[in-house]
Parts: structure tokens; C-alpha cells; sequence
């Protein structure tokens, strides 16, 4: 059997980028929060510390199998989220599985990491994880839908669901589909700021009011495994946003700029406002998002 | 004799000895009724290669039954479902009384539906139809005196449901002048439009009750709640799918010919799409884990309807497969949530928690349910959905897709609520004494759960046959391979990698964790956790499950407010008015109802002109 070097190339090498990025990114955020408060803030690469950190620690005691595989099913979720999108555009070793898969798959294995932690916390016994699973997945109900709205009316705008074709299409700049199909595109970056759980949104974890929600039981490797597991996914998504709406990119540069402004978006605003209550947040995307997403799919059917 | 007389002679005489035999020898009972449900199992695989057909006749009527390529696939659904849930009742039941009426009208409910899908004229599809609501009905009243009402309810619902199969047929009949399957199909399309449209509405009526699409899904909810477990995998398995084998048939077989049945259609994919999303919405505060799935298994029936209504090949198949998958994965739910009923002697999810490690195949029975129910990969309710997202979107069903993904979306509230309630968060003193059930229940559990972990890798296998049920639907052909899906674009979803992927990164994950720092760890309760310096005692109470989704709750309201508050509350108040004005209706006098009959006879005989423009 011939081994497709390039694959495994890009099998082995795209977790690893995408983890440092996205922890690099975590980091950039606290400073820049810090600054924007008037604060100093820990260095850019602190986040990388302290998951080498959790990763040294040892456990003592366990909580049950539930809990022990939560934050293997949030890691798979995301590694094989991240597998199924072609990070670098017509590269061989960076499309790895994107060919195999779609959108609509996409939609779904995203949520398979949260449903999957969701048990883990469960199994723990603690209320406040329970109250955060309760809120996730109200709060997940309702972005899902201004997303949808978003994906279908590309997905019926360029009659296909594979991410590959989308990225065919935005040959050129002018034909990126942010220009092509704005209202999806307001609706979808909408829909982003709930899914990337900064406030207004962060109702799952809320700190100081329900003690970090679902990870509140988790430590050690546990808890480094989860964070681990959130800077891959955080890269994945921007990268999935960048695919559909910004034409993808042809080398890391362009990647990199281009995902550093969309992830500003949710940090930035998440900066400046304080949380929803959940009520508050699911009604949030019905609104304004829903009524882009309308307007997107009302745009491509006449 | 061919297997299909078999089939049916089986088991509506086992039915029968089961009864004798439970009141002479007890403990031969239970091997009598599993033997029939074998039986019945051996001889539908039987009948799968042979091509059958038995006619005979009764008073000018001809009698034929027959097996096709769509009643194959689901009598095999009737069959598995059938012998597993008896098997299950082997235990379940075991202390429960009047045994022997249990099980001769479980054997009946399965013979009936055996015969719905064997009958190839509408005499014995009637028949069998009656057969099935009788003998269903008297197993919803079986447990206590409370079931009354809600008997009752579903059977009037069912009532109607006959009215309108009757109607139809007699409709058929003067316009045909024949009951044969093959000639009224040959014939249905030179009847004028109106008709065809009377008697395709009428019909989907009659079949509509039984897959309890919204506004005729009221009795559901409560009978599917209150009904012994092991009947209700059955029920809400393989008996409302009976209504499915009917509208599908409707659509495809009788409906192809008037250009108004695209109107027809599209309301019913709509009443679908509505059915799936409210109820959903109810499913999400529901206390009762059975009333639960009961609303689950209404949502879930709408995404059949919808695959059905929308009519392109791949929503067919989504559709259909999502027949088989749905029988397999609402028994497994009904049959973990009994097995936990077993144990604790009660479904109410505020009460029972905490049962994971007391019972973890039950456990992972209901996992794999729930995953399987959600639409996430790699189990089959992922392919199910990824067929009918893109058959929809393809088909410029636009709003109809986002109203399922909505209802699929919000299935995950509830899905997550009912395993968390009942196996997750704290365990309580209460239930420290439950157990594992015994291996007779677990065994139909673990069957079906292999099943869905199979077709959710391999959706090609379940679909051989459903591309064959098509074929006889109407040469619908689709492209699939054993492991691949496609779409009408030429999108691919591949399942062998998605699997490949999830399992090597869940496993590398897995030993990673597992392995790192290995060493032997201290199992903690779940009240020695992080509470902010606060020491929880013994028997302070730190479950969260009453009111699990207020915000949503909060957030819905004002769409609940309208149609939950007013509108239903409205027809909840006129339904029972209605009730009341039944209980004139039905006295329960002997006498009446014969006075009944025998005027609504006369009525159809001074209208039958008028009604179905025939001379008597």
C-alpha cells in the first residue's frame, strides 16, 4: 500500500498548528482585555503555561467513567471538527478529510464535543454544572437556528454543501461571499458571538455566578485536556468562517490575519458588554439574526 | 402452505394457546409466546426471498395477501421488534397479573400488524387494521383503572381514524367496483380528481391517527405513557409505523395521478414540520420520562411525514430509513426507561437519579439512544438526518428545513435532560439499593444498540432494502454505496472515514488520559464537591432537575403563552365539553350502541347516492 505522505503530513501537523494558534490566541485576548481595562495582563504565551502546568498535575481521585471521558469526547469533537475543513486553500497537506465530509456534517459533529462534555459534567453531581449544561444547550438552540439560516441560503446560492466547492467559487476577492451574500453573512457572524461564548453570551460558564459552570469539577489533565481541546476548536471554527465567507487562504499569513479579525469580533465585543441572562441571549437570536437569516434566504429564492 | 400463511396462522393461534395456556400451566406461557414471536421472526426471513401470494375467496370478495418489497421491509421491522419486546417481557412482567391477556393481545397486536402489511386488498387491511386497534387498546387499559379515560380518548381517536378508512374504502368501492390492491390501483386514476383527492385525504385521515400527526396526535402522549413498557417500545416502535406503511402507500401508489396532490403534499410535509417542533417544545418540560418519549417519538414521526411529503428519492429514503432506525432506537428508550421503571417503580425524572453506576448498560443503552436520536455522528440517526436536510434543501423546501433543524436542535434539551435526570448528577440514598436488570431485558437492549452503531457506519446496508421498497414505490432510484451518501448535487458524506477519525482520536484521546500519570484514584460521592468552602450534608439535596429548563422556558414563553395557554386550553375545555357530550353518546348500554349502528346504517343507505353515487 502507498502511504499518501502528504496526508499524514497534514494529519500530524494541523492539530498542532491549530492548538498553537489557538492558544496563542487565548493569551493575545487576556492581554488585550487587560489593556483595555487598564490593566497589565500576564504574558501572551501564559495560556500555554498553564496547560503544561494542569498536564503535570496528578489526580487523586475520579468522579466516575462519565466524567473521565467528557473532555475526550470535547477533543475529539474538535480535532475531528477541524479535520473535516480545508485549512490551507488547494493545499494537499491541509485539506486532509475535506472531501469525505460537509457542511451539514460539520453543523453536527460541532456539537458533539459540547453534548459529550455535557455528560461528563453530569456525571460529577454538581449543581452549578448542571445549571451551565441547561443554559449551554438552551443558548445552543438558539444561535443554531440564525446559522442554519445563514448555511442554507449559501448552501442553495451555490447549489452545494461541500466547503471545497465554496472555496472554488471566492477565486477572487471581489467574490468572497461576505460581498456575494451579506445577510448570511450578518447572520452567521451573529450567530458566531454565541458560539464562541464570550460575554454577552457567556452564560455557560458565567464566572462568580455559577463558578465556571460544566469544567467546575474538572482539574488537572482533565481541565488541560479541555483547554487543550478549546484552542484547537476556537481555531477550527475561525477557520470555518473564513473558508465560507472570506475566501479561504493560500498560506498561513493570509490565515492567520484574516482569522485574528474575525476572532476580534466576539472579543472585542465581549469586552465592552456585560452578560445576558439566558432569556435574554436566546431572544437575542431570534431577533436581529433570525431576521438577517430571513432576509439571506428570502434574497437567493427571488 | 408459503410462509405468509404461516406467519399470520402462527401467531393468531399462538395468541390464542398463549391465553389457554397461561390459565393450565403457567410457567409454559412464556416459552410459548417467545416460540411464536420466533417463529414469526424465522418465517418472515423466510418470506423475504420468496414472492407470495394466497388467494381466496369470501362472499364475492377476494381475499389476497401477498408480500412486496415495502411490506417486507416492514414486516422485518414488526418481526425484530416483536420478538425482542417479548422478550423483554419475560422479566419485566414476570410479576405482574392477568398474564395471560397480556400477551394473547400482544401476539394479536403483532399478528394484526403482520396482516396490515401482507394484505393486498382493503377487506383484510380493514380487518387487520381493527384487529390492531382492539387489541392495542385493551393492552393501554391493561394496567389499572386510570387508564380508563385515556383508553378512551385513544379510542375515539382511533375511531375516527376507522370512520375515515371505512369511508374511504366504501368511496373506493363504488368508484372501482373492486377491492383488490393491484385493480384499484390500476383503476385510481380514472376516477375523477375530486374523488381521488376525497379519498387520498380521507385515507391519510384514517392512517394520520395512528402515526399521531398533529392535530390527531392527542391521544398519544397518554396512552404511550401509561401503557406496560414492554407494549410501548412495541407501540411506539412498530404500531405507529403502520400509519407510515398507509401513507406511504397513499402517496405513492394511489396519489401519483391528480396534479392537486402537490398541495396535498405540501400541507402534510408542513403539518410534519409542525408536529416535529411543538412537539418537541412539550417534550422539553415533560417530568414523566415516558411522557417524554412519548412526545419524542410525535416529533420524531413528523420527520418521517416530512421525508414522505416532500417525495424525492432521497427524502424517501431518509424517510424510510428513518422507519427502521426509529423502531430500533425508541425501543431501546422505552426499554431503559422501563428498565429503570423495573428497578425503582417509577419514570418521574424529578425523583430518580443518579443510577449510572448502578445500572450501566441500561446506561449505555440510553446513551446510545439518545446519540442516536440527536442526529450526531457516527450512529444512524446521523445519516437519517443528513439525507433529509439535503433532500429538503435540494427540493427548495427553504423554511421547512430550518423548522426541523430547529426541532432537531431542541431535541438535544430534552434528550439530555432525560438521561441526566435519570442516570447523571447526584445520587441519592434512595436508590442505593438498585440493581442492573436481568439479562433477559438487557438482552433486546444491547441487540438493538449494536444495530444503530451499524447503520450509523454502514447506512448502506439498511438502505439495500429501502432502495428495493422504493422500487416498488415507484422506481425511485437513488445513489449509495455501502458507506457513502450522496446528494442530489454530488455532495459526499463518507461514514467509513468519519468513523475512522472519530475513533482514533477518541481512542488516542482515551488512552492518553487514562494513562497519564496512571494510578489509583479514590472514587468521590457526588456531595464531595466544589461548593465554595461549604460542606454539604448526607441528606442535603443538591439535585438540579425541577424546572431543568426555566430559561428556555422563559425565553419560548411568549410563544407558548398564545398557543399553549389559549389556544390549547381552549380546545383542552372544548375536548372535554366534547367528552362530556360523549358520555350521552356513549351510555354504555348495550342497547344504544346497537340503535347506533343501525342508524347510522340506515343514513348510509338513504344518503349512499348522495355520499358515494351508488344505487343500493
Amino acid at each position: 500500500m502507498e502511504i499518501n505522505w502528504s496526508a499524514v503530513l497534514g494529519i500530524v501537523f494541523t492539530p498542532v498548528i491549530a492548538f498553537l494558534v489557538g492558544v496563542t490566541y487565548g493569551g493575545l485576548t487576556r492581554r488585550i482585555t487587560a489593556r483595555i481595562q487598564n490593566r497589565f495582563g500576564p504574558p501572551f504565551y501564559q495560556n500555554i503555561l498553564d496547560i503544561i502546568k494542569l498536564y503535570s498535575k496528578e489526580s487523586n481521585i475520579n468522579h466516575g467513567v462519565m466524567q473521565h471521558l467528557g473532555p475526550v469526547f470535547a477533543i475529539t469533537a474538535s480535532v475531528t471538527t477541524l479535520f473535516f475543513i480545508p485549512v490551507i486553500k488547494d493545499s494537499p497537506v491541509f485539506t486532509n478529510f475535506s472531501f469525505n465530509g460537509d457542511l451539514i456534517f460539520l453543523l453536527y459533529i460541532m456539537v458533539f464535543g459540547s453534548l459529550g462534555m455535557a455528560l461528563g459534567a453530569g456525571q460529577t453531581g454538581n449543581p452549578n454544572s448542571a445549571i451551565g449544561v441547561s443554559r449551554g444547550l438552551s443558548q445552543l438552540v438558539g444561535y443554531e437556528v440564525p446559522f442554519v439560516m445563514a448555511l442554507v441560503a449559501i448552501m442553495v446560492q451555490f447549489q452545494t454543501t461541500s466547503l471545497n466547492d465554496l472555496l472554488a467559487v471566492q477565486d477572487h476577492f471581489t467574490k468572497w461571499i461576505i460581498f456575494q451574500s451579506p445577510f448570511a453573512f450578518l447572520a452567521a457572524i451573529l450567530a458566531f458571538l454565541g458560539m464562541m461564548g464570550y460575554a454577552p453570551f457567556d452564560v455557560v460558564i458565567a464566572p462568580a455566578e455559577i463558578a465556571s459552570g460544566p469544567p467546575s469539577e474538572f482539574g488537572g489533565k482533565y481541565l488541560g485536556l479541555m483547554l487543550t481541546s478549546r484552542s484547537i476548536f476556537t481555531f477550527a471554527k475561525l477557520v470555518l468562517f473564513t473558508d465560507i465567507f472570506l475566501g479561504g487562504a493560500h498560506d498561513f499569513i493570509t490565515l492567520i490575519i484574516k482569522t485574528f479579525i474575525l476572532y476580534m469580533i466576539p472579543v472585542l465585543t465581549g469586552i465592552v458588554f456585560p452578560r445576558f441572562r439566558t432569556e435574554q441571549s436566546i431572544r437575542f437570536f431570534w431577533s436581529w439574526p433570525l431576521f438577517f437569516g430571513i432576509l439571506a434566504i428570502l434574497v437567493v429564492v427571488f | 402452505m408459503n410462509s405468509i400463511a404461516y406467519i399470520l396462522l402462527i401467531t393468531f393461534a399462538g395468541a390464542g394457546i398463549t391465553f389457554i395456556v397461561h390459565h393450565l400451566i403457567k410457567p409454559l406461557r412464556d416459552i410459548i409466546a417467545i416460540t411464536v414471536a420466533a417463529s414469526g421472526l424465522y418465517f418472515v426471513i423466510q418470506s423475504l426471498t420468496e414472492k407470495t401470494k394466497i388467494v381466496f375467496g369470501i362472499a364475492d370478495f377476494n381475499i389476497i395477501w401477498g408480500n412486496t418489497p415495502y411490506s417486507n421491509l416492514f414486516a422485518v421491522l414488526i418481526a425484530v421488534l416483536g420478538f425482542l419486546t417479548i422478550l423483554y417481557a419475560r422479566d419485566f412482567m414476570a410479576e405482574k397479573e392477568r398474564l395471560g391477556y397480556f400477551y394473547m393481545n400482544l401476539l394479536f397486536v403483532i399478528g394484526g400488524m403482520y396482516g396490515i402489511v401482507y394484505s393486498q386488498d382493503l377487506i383484510s387491511l380493514f380487518f387487520f387494521w381493527e384487529v390492531m386497534t382492539w387489541s392495542s387498546f385493551l393492552l393501554v387499559i391493561y394496567c389499572c383503572k386510570e387508564a380508563q379515560p385515556i383508553g378512551l380518548k385513544y379510542f375515539v381517536f382511533s375511531a375516527i381514524g376507522a370512520y375515515s378508512l371505512l369511508i374511504a374504502i366504501v368511496m373506493i368501492y363504488a368508484q372501482t367496483g373492486n377491492l383488490e390492491l393491484s385493480n384499484i390501483l390500476q383503476n385510481f386514476g380514472n376516477i375523477s380528481e375530486v374523488n381521488q383527492i376525497v379519498i387520498a385525504v380521507l385515507l391519510l385521515t384514517g392512517f394520520g391517527v395512528k402515526s399521531a400527526i398533529m392535530p390527531l396526535h392527542v391521544w398519544a402522549p397518554d396512552s404511550y405513557s401509561i401503557s406496560p413498557s414492554p407494549f410501548t417500545a412495541l407501540f411506539s416502535g412498530a404500531l405507529s409505523k403502520m400509519g407510515i406503511f398507509g401513507i406511504g402507500m397513499v402517496l405513492f401508489k394511489f396519489a401519483s395521478h391528480s396534479g392537486y396532490f402537490s398541495y396535498v403534499k405540501i400541507i402534510l410535509a408542513w403539518l410534519g414540520g409542525i408536529t416535529a417542533l411543538l412537539a418537541t417544545f412539550y417534550a422539553i418540560f415533560q417530568t414523566d420520562a415516558k411522557k417524554l418519549l412519548a412526545y419524542s417519538s410525535i416529533g420524531q414521526l413528523g420527520y418521517i411525514i416530512i421525508g414522505l411529503a416532500v417525495g424525492t428519492p432521497l427524502s424517501i429514503a431518509a424517510a424510510l430509513f428513518l422507519v427502521i432506525l426509529h423502531g430500533a432506537f425508541k425501543a431501546m428508550l422505552f426499554m431503559s426507561v422501563g428498565a429503570v421503571y423495573f428497578r425503582t417503580g417509577t419514570t418521574d425524572m424529578n425523583s430518580v437519579t443518579g443510577l449510572i453506576r448502578k445500572m450501566p448498560l441500561s446506561f449505555v443503552t440510553m446513551l446510545f439512544g439518545i446519540i442516536t436520536v440527536s442526529g450526531v455522528p457516527p450512529l444512524g440517526g446521523f445519516a437519517a438526518k443528513w439525507m433529509l436536510y439535503e433532500s429538503l434543501i435540494q427540493s427548495k423546501h427553504y423554511f421547512l428545513v430550518i423548522v426541523v433543524f430547529a426541532a432537531s436542535t431542541a431535541a438535544f434539551l430534552y434528550l439530555y435532560k432525560l438521561i441526566f435526570s435519570l442516570f447523571l448528577g447526584q445520587e441519592e440514598v434512595e436508590w442505593s439499593h438498585v440493581k442492573e436488570v436481568p439479562l433477559l431485558m438487557l438482552i433486546p437492549m444491547l441487540i438493538l444498540s449494536a444495530f444503530v452503531l451499524v447503520a450509523g457506519i454502514f447506512p448502506g446496508l439498511v438502505l439495500d432494502p429501502i432502495s428495493h421498497a422504493m422500487q416498488y414505490l415507484g422506481n425511485y432510484g437513488f445513489k449509495y454505496e455501502t458507506s457513502v451518501l450522496f446528494n442530489e448535487w454530488g455532495n459526499k458524506i463518507n461514514m467509513q472515514t468519519v468513523i475512522n477519525v472519530i475513533g482514533a482520536v477518541f481512542l488516542i484521546a482515551g488512552l492518553f488520559v487514562t494513562f497519564k500519570g496512571l494510578k489509583k484514584t479514590r472514587y468521590v460521592t457526588t456531595k464531595d464537591i466544589h461548593t465554595s468552602g461549604e460542606i454539604p450534608e448526607e441528606n442535603e439535596n443538591l439535585t438540579y432537575a425541577v424546572d431543568f429548563y426555566k430559561p428556555f422556558e422563559r425565553a419560548i414563553a411568549p410563544a407558548l403563552k398564545a398557543s399553549i395557554d389559549k389556544i390549547y386550553t381552549a380546545i383542552g375545555n372544548n375536548l372535554e365539553q366534547a367528552f362530556d357530550f360523549l358520555r350521552y353518546v356513549y351510555t354504555g348500554n348495550g342497547q344504544t350502541y346497537a340503535m347506533y349502528v343501525v342508524l347510522f346504517l340506515s343514513l348510509l343507505i338513504l344518503f349512499a347516492e348522495l355520499i358515494f353515487g351508488i344505487k343500493l
